[in-house]
């Protein structure tokens, strides 16, 4: 593909590429404009090109909860990697805080560590004071009931644990912007409305966060929802 | 503790927290010294290469560190892809955990080469003992970027490992003394480092031009394997 790559601007700590900030410019923590994105598959001269993305575009205020639903394979979790950076769009913009906090689909955490190196690590990546880190994991631990895993590999733990892990990790330096991609696979009941509570907490704190869910019965959770339909997402 | 040396530590303990690991570390050297040897210097013997006894012995211990580290390595990269990544964005950034990463396959490079040496050393003896050990490392690191290498641009675990096993195979009976006209291929990544090993291992000395043929090579397999875990690491933006 011959289009610019994705401008990933930082909004929180510089202007944004937008111009004058009215109110609600200044409390956006996401905004994402035409992003597009296409895989290739087989060798050359086989090689097709399936667009995944054709212009997705969406915002996230801060202290707003916002659902991204689509059908299985519509792109919801390529543009959640392409708004985090892992992976490169093919043309479109992102604005985006540098202090984010991306919960993937699929767990990606090191199998053989246990879930306080995990911590740790992750202590180290965002910068947190060892003290003020420790009193935040152990507040996670306990919001999350799996305190009791702190030493345990992550190959010793259950799918759902696994998640928590995911999640907390997410969570740990107070994030600007929560990037939340079905974090909730793999949770019982009491932990999926706990998950729920949690995410609303956050969100009358202040904290942006755009969650990727596929249930109609959240919609009512949401503030708002984005579809992304055959590329594109519409509001509403 | 620094950012590096932690992160570093928890990327040796993965390895180090699996059991197969281990063992390989122990049973490789000693199945490469004792058996891979005497294996190689027949097939040497049937393409009219000069490989046997001591030569035979010291350059195995080489391969086991060289066919060790390989894989070590290009499962570094091949296993821990997504998570570096996410570490990588998360602020960690990817050149600190690149260069983490390779700090972790030096540490295990030389656990390996301490292993073959010491195998070598008990099987044999070892006419010059720091001529050796530098050979022995040197293969080690050699495999180290040829490793990460694959792993950055192979990501199924299978087909990696079947390709790291193709190149040490090639590289194995390309080396020196294994044919009557020196070799399948003039330019194998450890070629020098094998002349420095056979020659250690048979008490002859060897000339300045290898030694800096082989600190050539081995600083251009670091530079490759910190590319390779740069390049698995790294955001896409």
């Amino acid at each position: 593909m011959s289009a610019p790559a994705t401008a990933a601007v930082p909004i929180a700590g510089s202007a944004t590429s937008t111009g004058a900030a009215d109110g609600a410019d200044s409390r956006r923590v996401l905004r994402v404009v035409g992003v597009r994105k296409s895989f290739g598959r087989g060798v050359w001269p086989w090689r097709r090109h399936r667009d995944v993305l054709k212009g997705a575009s969406l915002e996230v205020s801060a202290g707003e909860l916002v659902g991204l639903v689509g059908e299985n394979g519509s792109g919801k979790s390529t543009l959640m990697q392409v708004i985090v950076g892992l992976e490169s769009s093919d043309g479109g913009e992102v604005q985006r805080p540098s202090r984010l906090g991306y919960c993937p689909q699929t767990p990606m955490l090191w199998e053989k560590l246990t879930v306080d190196e995990h911590f740790r690590l992750y202590a180290r990546a965002y910068g947190l004071d060892e003290h003020a880190s420790q009193a935040t994991v152990a507040d996670l631990l306990g919001e999350l009931h799996f305190e009791r895993y702190r030493s345990y590999r992550v190959e010793q733990l259950s799918g759902g644990t696994r998640q928590k892990l995911n999640l907390a990790l997410a969570l740990m330096h107070n994030p600007e912007l929560l990037l939340l991609d079905e974090p909730y696979s793999g949770f019982d009941w009491e932990t999926y409305l706990r998950f729920w509570e949690m995410s609303e907490r956050r969100r009358d704190e202040g904290m942006g966060i755009l969650i990727v869910s596929h249930f109609l019965s959240e919609r009512e959770r949401l503030d708002r929802v984005y579809t992304l339909t055959d590329g594109e997402t519409v509001a509403g | 503790m620094s950012a590096l040396a932690f992160v570093s530590g928890s990327f040796v303990r993965e390895h180090l927290r699996t059991p197969v690991t281990m063992v390989m570390l122990a049973a490789i050297p000693v199945f490469f010294v004792l058996i891979f040897a005497s294996v190689l210097g027949q097939f040497a013997g049937a393409l009219g290469g000069t490989l046997a006894g001591g030569a035979a012995s010291a350059i195995s211990a080489g391969w086991a560190a060289a066919f060790l580290c390989g894989s070590l390595a290009f499962f570094q990269v091949s296993s821990s892809r997504g998570a570096d990544r996410r570490l990588a964005s998360a602020g960690m950034g990817a050149g600190r955990v690149a260069l983490a990463r390779i700090t972790a396959a030096v540490a295990l490079g030389v656990a390996v080469s301490a292993t073959a040496y010491l195998t070598l050393w008990a099987r044999s003896g070892i006419a010059h003992p720091a001529h050796a050990a530098a050979a022995i490392l040197a293969f080690a690191f050699i495999y180290i970027g040829i490793g990460a290498l694959i792993g950055a641009f192979v990501s199924g675990a299978l087909e990696g490992s079947l390709l790291v096993v193709l190149v040490f195979s090639v590289d194995v009976f390309s080396g020196p003394a294994m044919t009557s006209t020196g070799g399948l291929l003039a330019y194998g990544p450890t070629r020098d480092a094998a002349k420095l090993l056979i020659a250690a291992g048979t008490g002859q000395g060897s000339p300045g031009g290898e030694w800096a043929a082989v600190t050539a090579t081995v600083a251009a397999a670091l530079a490759a394997a910190f590319g390779a875990f740069w390049l698995a690491a790294r955001s896409r933006t």
